[in-house]
């Protein structure tokens, strides 16, 4: 009876010990993330900073760190996958939605990666997350805005960043703040003085998502949206199309760039005089540190959404802290590319904690249920928390977003000052936008 | 009326910007009857050599020109030394498959060196300048620069070829290259020196490009198109041509300005409403297209 008692225990530990590994919940070696971000061509300079923010993420999430006020940082890799670490496999779609899927096919079927990351370029993510939807490889998107993704009904792709939605109608209620006096520094500006608008958007997914925005969201606050123009952000000439803007003559430009269109765009406008009294830039190109340490001065005014300003490091300790380590790092304070793409990762790491597991069914579990607090980002957002039903399938339901302007400090540098929202202003507005 | 002015004098400076990039591709072909596909990456060189040179010497790019020329000559002496000699002595299509093989070689070399990002000058004496003329005119310093250089250049080449001895060895080598040889005509040289030509001008005109237009190893492809839409208006071979050519071509980049201007004067809104920007490039291609058929010879002619 005894005997046969242990033999009982026995093959019940076996199966148990047998049944674990089957599930993966014994510690995977190694966590596999493919991430795709544009490291040559037009936008390299945002990707290189995409990848650094990354991996300033990964240092931290592979390493214990137990200074830093983050759950990743206290643990040595994935703590529910026996400490398993995290490999990042980076790759450059250059920009090309086309090459990014071609990639993540790559990644998903040689590499064996158990998610991906990426792509910045809203064209290249809609590729990539076809793809990852067919193979059922689970995608978080740091830094794409085009509210069409979140609109695919996808089951595998899930989005920290606030998409343009969000951020256009930020644009409107600051356009209306500006009105109503509410702006720091600035009296109440007749709403006469900047009604008239004109936009300028590159021509793929992101670009003309954000053009039709600004078209919607013009009418619903009473704005008159006088033009409306699609570039190709690989043009090499923009003098027809900011002629085209000047002669609607309006009292704001605003603009959907890339980074080398958003100085040539730049560029032109100052080389063909173009004189507004509000210029606007949704981010992308407008907060790359190319931006300023090409054009200098001439930025100046000059506003952009974004999700990170430096600045932030005064109301909020731990991006003091991860601004610090950036800085350290490459030289640069973290921008709104890097800060999503930190932002990301961490996404990455606490669904990953929170699954156990690297098996696609798991994360997807675990993705649809974390719930990541305020206090542990960077980025000035109340948290994380995907939307597991209904229209925004994905979508981070607690991001926000900030709008920045370009302001020349006593010893020369120039930096972003918050202008929106109006309560963590850190700086009086200059308005009109200085003449070229 | 300020924007109809502005597109003109718009459309008339990137016109002549464009027939100078036109230039060396309609010499080639007019003097040895050979299509260069790798006319862009010529331009591409230009751009880079005029780019890095200032930046690394602290120059003024406007004085790295005499250099991108010196480049460009023997780039072209060299490529047809080395390579479109021997192509010569084949068919047809090993020629035009040829150059094609030699602008993927020149585009790799360069994304082997440079890397596939852009870049731009920052800096020099015309960067950034214009000069606002009044009635909505305003010329940018840089592109007027071409435009000067552009008119020398046409002017150069023009002299060089109806009014020296040179011009007319080349143009008896171009006509009957056996002919030329029993007159004493070292057509080899001349065809060397065609190449040369070809190559100085475009080089030229990148380097002075780069100071308004930023530089990646892929932009020869745009160029090429609009060299290639540029000389077929203009005429294969002829030179006067490609200048005329290049004009229109740079109004026809201009047609959304044209089209602001109905819509604006006469408050035409369904006008308003179509992308016309979007299409900008699209027009070259269908005008190409357009000429191509009605008029495959081209404004002024093939040589004869």
């Amino acid at each position: 009876m005894r005997r046969s008692l242990k033999c009982a225990r026995l093959l019940m530990g076996i199966t148990l010990l047998t049944a674990l590994a089957c599930t993966g919940a014994v510690m995977a070696e190694e966590i596999k993330i493919g991430v795709l971000f544009p490291l040559t061509g037009g936008a390299a300079a945002a990707g290189r900073e995409l990848r650094s923010g990354a991996e300033l993420a990964l240092d931290i999430a592979n390493n214990a760190m137990p200074d830093i006020n983050m759950t990743m940082a206290k643990n040595v890799g994935i703590k529910s996958m026996g400490g398993a670490k995290i490999t990042l496999i980076f790759k450059d779609h250059e920009g090309n939605p086309t090459l990014g899927a071609d990639l993540a096919k790559k990644l998903i079927l040689d590499d064996k990666v158990h998610g991906l990351m990426g792509a910045y370029h809203s064209s290249v993510t809609k590729a990539v997350s076809a793809v990852a939807e067919q193979y059922g490889i689970p995608l978080i998107n740091d830094s794409s805005t085009s509210p069409e993704l979140t609109k695919q009904g996808y089951k595998w792709f899930w989005r920290t960043t606030p998409h343009d939605v969000y951020f256009t109608k930020d644009l409107f209620e600051f356009l209306k703040g500006m009105t109503e006096g509410k702006v720091k520094g600035l009296a109440a500006v007749p709403k006469k003085d900047i009604t008239n608008l004109a936009s300028a958007c590159e021509k793929t997914e992101w670009g003309a998502a954000v053009s039709e925005l600004i078209e919607k969201f013009g009418k619903d606050y009473g704005f008159e949206v006088k033009k409306s123009i699609l570039y190709a952000a690989k043009a090499t000439d923009l003098s027809s199309e900011v002629r085209s803007l000047i002669a609607v003559k309006p009292d704001a430009m605003l603009f959907a760039s890339y980074t080398s269109d958003a100085i040539l765009m730049m560029k032109t406008l100052k080389d063909q005089k173009a004189a507004p009294k509000l210029l606007w830039g949704q981010n992308a190109g407008f907060e790359v540190p190319e931006f300023v340490s090409t054009l200098g001065d001439t930025t100046v005014g000059s506003l952009t959404r974004t999700v990170f300003i430096p600045k932030i490091a005064q109301v909020k300790p731990v991006a003091a802290k991860i601004n610090a380590m950036y800085k350290a790092k490459t030289g640069n304070d973290l921008s709104g590319a890097s800060a999503r793409s930190f932002t990301g990762l961490q996404a990455w790491v606490h669904v990953l904690e929170k699954a156990g597991s690297v098996k696609p069914a798991d994360i997807q579990k675990a993705a649809n249920a974390i719930e990541i607090p305020g206090d542990e980002l960077v980025v000035p957002w109340q948290g994380i928390k995907f939307a597991a039903s209904g229209e925004d399938i994905g979508q981070n339901t607690l991001g926000m977003g900030l709008i920045g302007q370009y302001q020349k400090a006593a010893d020369g540098k120039i930096d972003l000052e918050i202008v929106y929202p109006f309560n963590v202003a850190t700086a009086n507005m200059i308005y009109p936008f200085p003449k070229f | 009326m300020d924007i109809l002015l502005g597109s003109i004098a718009s459309g008339i400076l990137l016109g002549m910007v464009l027939s100078l990039v036109a230039l060396g591709l309609t010499v080639i072909f007019g003097l040895m009857d050979i299509v260069n596909f790798a006319h862009g990456e010529f331009l591409m060189i230009g751009m880079y050599t005029g780019l890095l040179t200032a930046q690394a010497t602290g120059l003024d790019p406007l004085l790295t020109l005499p250099l991108a020329a010196g480049i460009g000559f023997l780039l072209g002496v060299l490529c047809y030394g080395g390579f479109v000699k021997y192509l010569l002595r084949g068919p047809m299509i090993a020629q035009l498959l040829g150059t094609f093989g030699l602008m993927l070689v020149l585009r790799n070399i360069a994304l082997l060196f440079f890397g596939s990002e852009d870049r731009a000058l920052h800096h020099g004496l015309l960067v950034g300048k214009s000069f606002d003329v009044g009635m909505g005119i305003i010329i940018s310093a840089t592109k007027l620069a071409v435009a000067v250089l552009a008119v020398l250049s046409f002017v150069g080449v023009w002299l060089l070829m109806n009014r020296t001895k040179l011009g007319k060895a080349l143009t008896a080598t171009a006509l009957n290259r056996q002919g030329a040889r029993y007159m004493g005509i070292p057509t080899e040289r001349m065809n060397a020196l065609a190449w040369g030509i070809g190559g100085a001008t475009v080089t030229i005109a990148g380097a002075l490009i780069v100071n308004f237009w930023s530089v990646n190893p892929y932009v020869g492809l745009i160029f090429t198109m609009i060299a290639f839409t540029v000389v077929a208006l203009g005429g294969f071979g002829s030179v006067p041509g490609a200048f005329f050519a290049g004009l229109v071509v740079g109004f026809i980049m201009e047609i959304p300005g044209f089209w602001d201007f109905f819509a604006i004067t006469f408050n035409i809104s369904w006008m308003d409403a179509v992308p016309m920007t979007s299409f900008k490039y699209t027009w070259i291609y269908v005008s190409y297209f357009v000429i191509m058929l009605i008029s495959p010879r081209g404004l002024f002619g093939w040589k004869q």
